[in-house]
């Protein structure tokens, strides 16, 4: 019996189709874990689940009728509740007061409710329902004295609280420690011998291997795979997720990598605001010439990597060396200064300004320059303009109005621009994240033989991006980064999708040949 | 593009003033006289004739400074509502030194005391700036509590140790006539005019053509953008605080020494200098230009409530109630285009900007 089922679920969000037909069935009382990279459209799917999101076409069933969830109340009155990967607490109150938080028990006198509320009773009652699940709280405990793993506790009872029999778990274990997610999972299967069906979103195999019982793979809004866990193992699930069909590949000359090294990371380490550790010991060396590929699973430490190297995170322990010596902990703009391109992952966060216009974009980082910026702290104007002008030809940036805001280029142009302006300014090295994400096919091409060139000038290069078979075709080695860690590395050449997807996953019982 | 951008800024700016005249005209029409003879009036005599241009110009002096005051830190979405209170304390300053200081030659004497003022504004504005650049202060609040802090202070000295004995209210003594500008061959303009002029000018390179200029810009478009440019942005919010705090200074001292010369506690009038400033640099959309036009027809209106009383029946009560107008449709506008104050007024007071954001 399905207790929940979706049949032929498709969401889009204007042209991008993030779920496409999906078919999903849960079974009574199985915990289903379903895996996928970041963007896969896992959360997407859940959402709709939850009426967070309206389906555009498709259907969902809850013990085989078909609802329809206008908001979260409607789910959770169809008994069906979901835990967000940020908690939605409020840290001043107590566990047992955010429990209850909307369902409030009020003091009754011979059947008429007062407006008052019976907080001991209420208590005893959430207190109750905390044993009964097994959980390690204390119902009067103010949450915000209460570690992460707990506070995520509290909202599972928050849920439970509500009676739901079906309960959605997004990343539960994303903000966990080990321990944590080892406890975590102890309690779902706890929840699972008393009846309730659970689905897990995940992307960390190991623990879908020991949670779940099966296992459906999303892969770019479509399902790739259905199994029971008990049948396949995380090599298996690690090849569904990331063995895509190559987009396409750049014919890549074999050039000269010159042996010096002009780019080093020792024992670089750092924590997140709560004194997590989410970089551990990263140590790689770039030589001349040389594009190292990052691959991973998203969320496995790259973006913090970035934030590190590019001067927007700090670094707790360990050295970052260029050429010239130690730039650890340097200001962005220093970082360039020395001689570093930066490509952010988020263009329209970090790389440009889409209410600005061209000619300010194209300068961006580069301002104090003496090419665009007189020492008196004016800008010439026309050697921007040059800047700009050239900057559209030789990257062919397709523009209506150069005069006009980065906010009229597609995806691909605004993606050039920012190529182009790092590009230009003579760096030693390049760090490069998800250079071509939500670009278009030819500019792919396009971005991917530029990358090549300039890694022929002797330039480093690091390119850090979740699409394997890029890191593949452009790479001269492969470093693989799992829990914030380097697990491997491989030499680019030589190495297999299936090598590189264990590895990803974290599996390293093959020796990694490491260059 | 670029045409399509300058039609709808002029739309934005000139509709809440026609709006402004436009209820003014009823009220007119409603006390018994032509809106358009008394508009007619007030304008021709404010804008269009020599003597009334001129006065127009030496009052819309230090109202071009607390324009660009305000502008520069809200261009870059940093509220400075101290403006007011930076430019009284500068005011004060001048005039003390004005009064205390004798013997010196009048441009050395005020000199200093322009400086003075100028110090004493950036002081005042450098408090919340470092607050906000190091610890996350809200900075709309502490400058707008920092003015009646100053406005008390200056109050309390005005009454005790500098309260000038011969004055039959609460007033300084005048500043002394080396530090007083004098009026310029006959008419009513004074070296402060020409002062501002190259003050003006200055911040138009800064705004314009400046790295800093873009460096503003850029933080108050997209502060992560900046971040990730390489931008300082909390060595940035304290340069440009204490521009503001500077010009806001300036703008109190030149007021004093070319116009007031004396401490008094109605020295800004009302609403005040500092807060004519803000509607000022709204009117203008926070750009040079566009707040140079806005002082001077801002100014044209303070002036011209005169001409009104003198020569038509109806009271020059009448240009407040065009001024608060103007503000009342400037707001209007205003939450429309900058919807972060909006937004951050609603995360400071929930349930009440939630009220708000229904009614509006």
């Amino acid at each position: 019996m399905n207790v929940i089922e979706t049949v032929g679920i498709t969401k889009k969000f204007g042209e991008f189709t993030a779920n496409d037909s999906i078919d999903l069935a849960v079974k009574k009382g199985e915990i289903k874990a379903i895996v996928g990279e970041n963007g896969a459209g896992k959360t997407t799917l859940m959402n709709m689940l939850y009426g967070l999101l309206t389906p555009t076409s498709g259907k969902i069933l809850i013990q085989g009728q078909e609802v329809h969830f206008s908001s979260p109340l409607d789910a959770i009155k169809a008994g069906l509740g979901m835990v967000h990967q940020h908690f939605k607490l409020v840290p001043s109150l107590t566990v047992c007061e955010n429990i209850v938080l909307g369902i409030e028990m009020n003091r009754e006198v011979k059947g008429v409710r007062l407006p008052f509320l019976n907080g001991k009773k209420q208590l005893q009652q959430v207190q109750q329902a905390i044993d009964r699940f097994g959980f390690a709280l204390n119902a009067a405990d103010r949450v915000e004295d209460l570690s992460v793993g707990l506070r995520q506790r509290v909202e599972i009872m928050k849920m439970l609280y509500r009676d739901v029999d079906i309960l959605i778990l997004d990343e539960p274990t994303a903000v966990l420690t080990p321990q944590e997610a080892e406890e975590l999972i102890q309690n779902l299967k706890e929840l699972k011998k008393q009846g309730k069906t659970i689905i897990v979103i995940t992307h960390k195999l190991g623990e879908v291997m020991s949670l779940s019982d099966s296992v459906t793979v999303i892969k770019r809004g479509k399902v790739v795979g259905n199994v029971d866990t008990k049948d396949t193992s995380e090599r298996e699930l690690a090849q569904m997720m990331v063995g895509r069909d190559v987009v396409l590949r750049v014919s890549k000359e074999q050039h000269e990598i010159s042996c010096e090294s002009v780019y080093e990371m020792k024992d670089v380490t750092t924590t997140d605001l709560s004194g997590k550790e989410i970089l551990s010991d990263i140590s790689l060396c770039l030589h001349k010439g040389e594009i190292l590929g990052i691959a991973g699973v998203e969320g496995n430490g790259q973006s913090e990597l970035l934030k590190v190297l590019t001067g927007l995170m700090t670094v707790t322990k360990g050295q970052i060396l260029l050429e010239c010596g130690d730039i650890t902990n340097w200001w962005p703009a220093d970082i360039r200064g020395a001689g570093v391109g930066m490509i952010h992952e988020d263009r329209y966060a970090q790389g440009l300004c889409r209410t600005m216009n061209l000619k300010e974009n194209a300068i961006a980082g580069y301002h104090c320059r003496g090419d665009v910026c007189t020492p008196s702290g004016l800008l010439r104007d026309r050697a921007i303009c040059c800047k700009r002008d050239d900057m559209i030809r030789d990257y062919d940036i397709r523009v209506a109005d150069p005069e006009g805001a980065v906010s009229q280029l597609s995806g691909g142009n605004a993606q050039k621009l920012i190529i182009a302006r790092e590009f230009a300014s003579n760096p030693k090295v390049v760090i490069a994240s998800q250079p071509t994400r939500g670009v278009d096919v030819g500019s792919i091409e396009f971005i991917h033989n530029k990358i090549l060139d300039l890694a022929k000038t002797g330039v480093g290069i690091i390119l850090i991006s979740s699409e394997l078979s890029e890191v593949m075709s452009l790479s001269d080695r492969i470093a693989v980064m799992y829990k914030g860690r380097i697990i491997g590395q491989v030499d680019a050449a030589g190495a297999t999708k299936e090598e590189i997807g264990l590895l990803m996953a974290g599996i390293t019982g093959k020796e990694a040949s490491s260059a | 593009m670029k045409m399509e951008k300058i039609v709808r800024q002029t739309f934005n700016t000139l509709l809440p003033v026609l709006c402004a005249f436009f209820v003014g005209g009823i009220i007119i029409v409603c006390i018994g006289e032509n809106p358009l003879t008394v508009y007619g009036l007030m304008l021709k005599n404010t804008l269009f004739e020599w003597k009334g241009l001129i006065k127009t110009l030496h009052f819309a002096s230090p109202l071009i400074l607390t324009g660009l005051a305000i502008g520069i830190t809200f261009k870059a979405n940093i509220f400075n509502m101290g403006v007011e209170g930076q430019m009284l304390g500068g005011a004060f300053t001048a005039c003390v030194l004005g009064f205390t200081l004798q013997g010196l030659p009048p441009v050395v004497h005020i000199g200093i005391c322009l400086l003075a003022g100028v110090v004493c504004g950036m002081l005042l504005a450098v408090i919340p700036a470092l607050l906000k650049a190091y610890l996350h202060v809200n900075e709309m609040v502490v400058t707008l509590m920092l003015n009646y802090a100053i406005i008390e202070i200056l109050r309390v000295l005005s009454q005790t140790i500098y309260r000038d004995p011969a004055s039959g209210y609460v007033s300084t003594p005048p500043v002394l006539s080396s530090a007083m500008m004098n009026r310029l061959d006959g008419t009513s303009l004074t070296a402060f005019f020409p002062v501002t002029m190259v003050v003006f000018i200055l911040m138009y390179l800064v705004f314009n053509k400046s790295r800093l200029g873009y460096e503003i810009k850029s933080i108050g478009r997209n502060p992560e953008f900046a971040e990730a440019s390489g931008m300082n942005v909390a060595k940035k919010i304290v340069v440009m605080m204490l521009i503001s705090g500077a010009l806001s200074g300036l703008a109190g001292s030149g007021f004093m020494l070319s116009e007031k010369f004396k401490y008094t506690l109605d020295f800004s009038g009302t609403p005040g200098l500092g807060w004519d400033g803000m509607l000022i640099s709204l009117l203008g959309g926070h750009s040079p230009i566009g707040i140079l036009v806005a002082a001077i027809f801002y100014s044209a209106l303070k002036t011209g409530s005169d001409t009104i009383g003198i020569f038509t029946n109806v009271p020059k009560e009448i240009v407040g109630v065009i001024q608060g107008l103007l503000i009342l449709f400037l707001s209007i506008r205003f939450i429309d285009e900058h919807t972060t104050l909006f937004s951050r007024l609603k995360a400071k007071f929930p349930s009440r900007g939630k009220k708000e954001a229904t009614s509006a």
